[in-house]
């Protein structure tokens, strides 16, 4: 499936109101990547401000969902799409949601670099789960640009690395809670902190498993499957075997 | 617990509708069509389901029309038109040396595009085909007017007029009067050939409704050029292009899935 698809209709309204839609949730996809490479930052210098503006640019996120939930509203009013126009639509509706979720969990996972901006006596990285944490929200970031690329260009190669790396970062959130409970003994005084630690872990599973919604979402665009009732290992199967055709 | 013991179970019925479960009303083998040198029919292969809604779309000049025609053997109307294929309904050879076609067009009734109702009254409209049938018994075409005309959503508006005539109605009234007329001698197939594209919307609406619940009683293949029409009410749907069946498929599957390229260009208004 190509891009110029959506743009060979009869109706150059039609080709435009989708190629809109196209940029509108690439450019909410845009916005949630500043907020997970703000949050990388944020916790790792403890910067309050940039978590804030994390926290700022969530507004927007929450904007755009409204605004692609609207423009997928009129077009199925005005112009009845059917095949991979109405599936363009359907998958639009579905990633904004995810994105707007993955929003909303960024802010709960930088709410760590507002937390210990507070305490200048306790570095953040010497929490424990900190490692854990800051790899988690790389795999995120660089997960989200993967899928994000991927609808982009309808394509599939880049899904079935997202799905691995989801399965990663659950690895990794079980290791630091492990980490963080062996802790817990030994560092009362740092109940408060390591509590956030958690909702930041917490969060940054999330992020994946929202990430790896949108895959499955982009699956049903460019092939018309619904491949959700699919557990990691089916999805991965499955990806593999689309990207060798 | 194993998911085995758990009360609730996991297996739902798969809702998707599929010719593999179907029973065949019409089946069609290798059917062509020319008019005179002109092939207009390329080698058709399709069963249509009983009881269930079927519709053909595809550009003017397709074929729909031409095919839907073959199902009521109006085409014998026109002297240069040749068929070859195998067509039966219920498993009865429709174009057979010793098929007498009155009798196959009492079991395939037919509407068309333009509302036509006889100039005389409602109810001679309705009870036309009883007569020609050579029904007199005033109880038995009473019963079957009224049968005929509840079941195209008519009656409640026109019981008080019968004797009124049917060319004094609206455009709406007129088309199902049309469908009343067809039902009125129970075929078993009824074509549809564009029936809503001289109507306005809302009557364009009663008159799908009707087709959703006169599928019960009928097999019913229709021709439309409203692909969103197709889509409200069809089950099955087949898309023609220059006499070639492209894809015939459930309706759900070729609207939201198409499988070939051409379909998808076609329903999605795109350059082919």
């Amino acid at each position: 499936m190509e891009r110029t698809e959506f743009k060979s209709h009869i109706s150059a309204q039609y080709n435009r109101n989708l190629e809109d839609l196209f940029n509108q949730v690439l450019e909410m996809g845009g916005l949630v990547e500043d907020q997970l490479s703000n949050t990388i930052e944020a916790i790792k210098c403890e910067n309050k401000s940039l978590a804030k503006e994390v926290k700022q640019l969530d507004k927007i996120v929450n904007k755009e969902e409204m605004e692609i939930d609207h423009l997928c509203a009129r077009v199925l009013a005005r112009q009845q799409p059917t095949a991979s126009d109405l599936r363009l639509i359907v998958s639009a509706i579905r990633i904004a949601v995810d994105l707007e979720r993955i929003g909303d969990e960024v802010v709960n996972a930088s709410k760590l670099a507002i937390k210990m901006a507070k305490v200048q006596d306790i570095p953040c990285d010497t929490l424990p789960g900190f490692k854990s944490l800051m790899e988690m929200i790389n795999i995120d970031f660089e997960m989200l640009k993967k899928v994000l690329t991927s609808f982009a260009q309808l394509d599939l190669a880049g899904l079935s690395d997202a799905v691995d790396d989801e399965q990663h970062v659950t690895e990794i959130k079980n290791k630091a809670l492990a980490e963080i409970q062996t802790s817990l003994n030994n560092t009362e005084e740092l109940a408060e902190y390591i509590m956030q630690m958690i909702y930041s872990i917490r969060a940054a599973e999330r992020i994946s498993a929202h990430i790896v919604n949108i895959a499955e979402s982009i699956v049903y665009l460019v092939k018309g499957r619904d491949v959700r009732n699919m557990n990691s290992e089916k999805l991965s199967d499955f990806l593999e075997k689309e990207n060798q055709e | 617990m194993s998911e085995k013991n758990l009360s609730i179970s996991l297996d739902r019925e798969d809702r998707v509708m599929s010719l593999e479960n179907e029973k065949i009303a019409i089946q069609v083998k290798d059917w062509n069509l020319y008019y005179g040198k002109k092939q207009a029919l390329n080698n058709i292969t399709m069963d249509v389901p009983e009881h269930r809604v079927t519709a053909f779309i595809g550009p003017s000049g397709c074929g729909k029309s031409t095919l839907l025609r073959c199902f009521n053997r109006m085409n014998d109307l026109i002297d240069i038109v040749k068929v070859d294929g195998e067509m039966t309904l219920h498993g009865d050879d429709m174009y057979a040396k010793n098929m007498d076609v009155a009798s196959l067009r009492r079991r395939v009734g037919m509407v068309f595009q333009k509302p036509n109702p006889f100039p005389k009254s409602i109810y001679e409209n309705v009870c036309y085909g009883l007569r020609l049938q050579g029904i007199t018994d005033k109880n038995t075409l009473d019963e079957s007017v009224e049968w005929a005309l509840k079941g195209a959503g008519l009656w409640d508006e026109v019981k008080d007029r019968l004797d009124e005539n049917a060319l004094g109605m609206s455009g709406g009234q007129q088309q199902r009067l049309c469908i009343a007329r067809a039902i009125a001698i129970k075929p078993e197939v009824l074509l549809l050939d564009e029936p809503t594209s001289a109507l306005d919307p809302i009557s364009t609406l009663a008159i799908e409704e009707l087709i959703f619940e006169l599928k019960k009683d009928f097999t019913i293949l229709i021709v439309t050029h409203n692909m969103q029409q197709a889509a409200r009410v069809s089950d099955y749907t087949a898309f023609m292009y220059m006499g070639d069946l492209i894809e015939y498929t459930d309706t759900d599957s070729l609207f939201t899935n198409p499988q070939v390229k051409r379909t998808e260009d076609y329903i999605t208004g795109r350059y082919g």
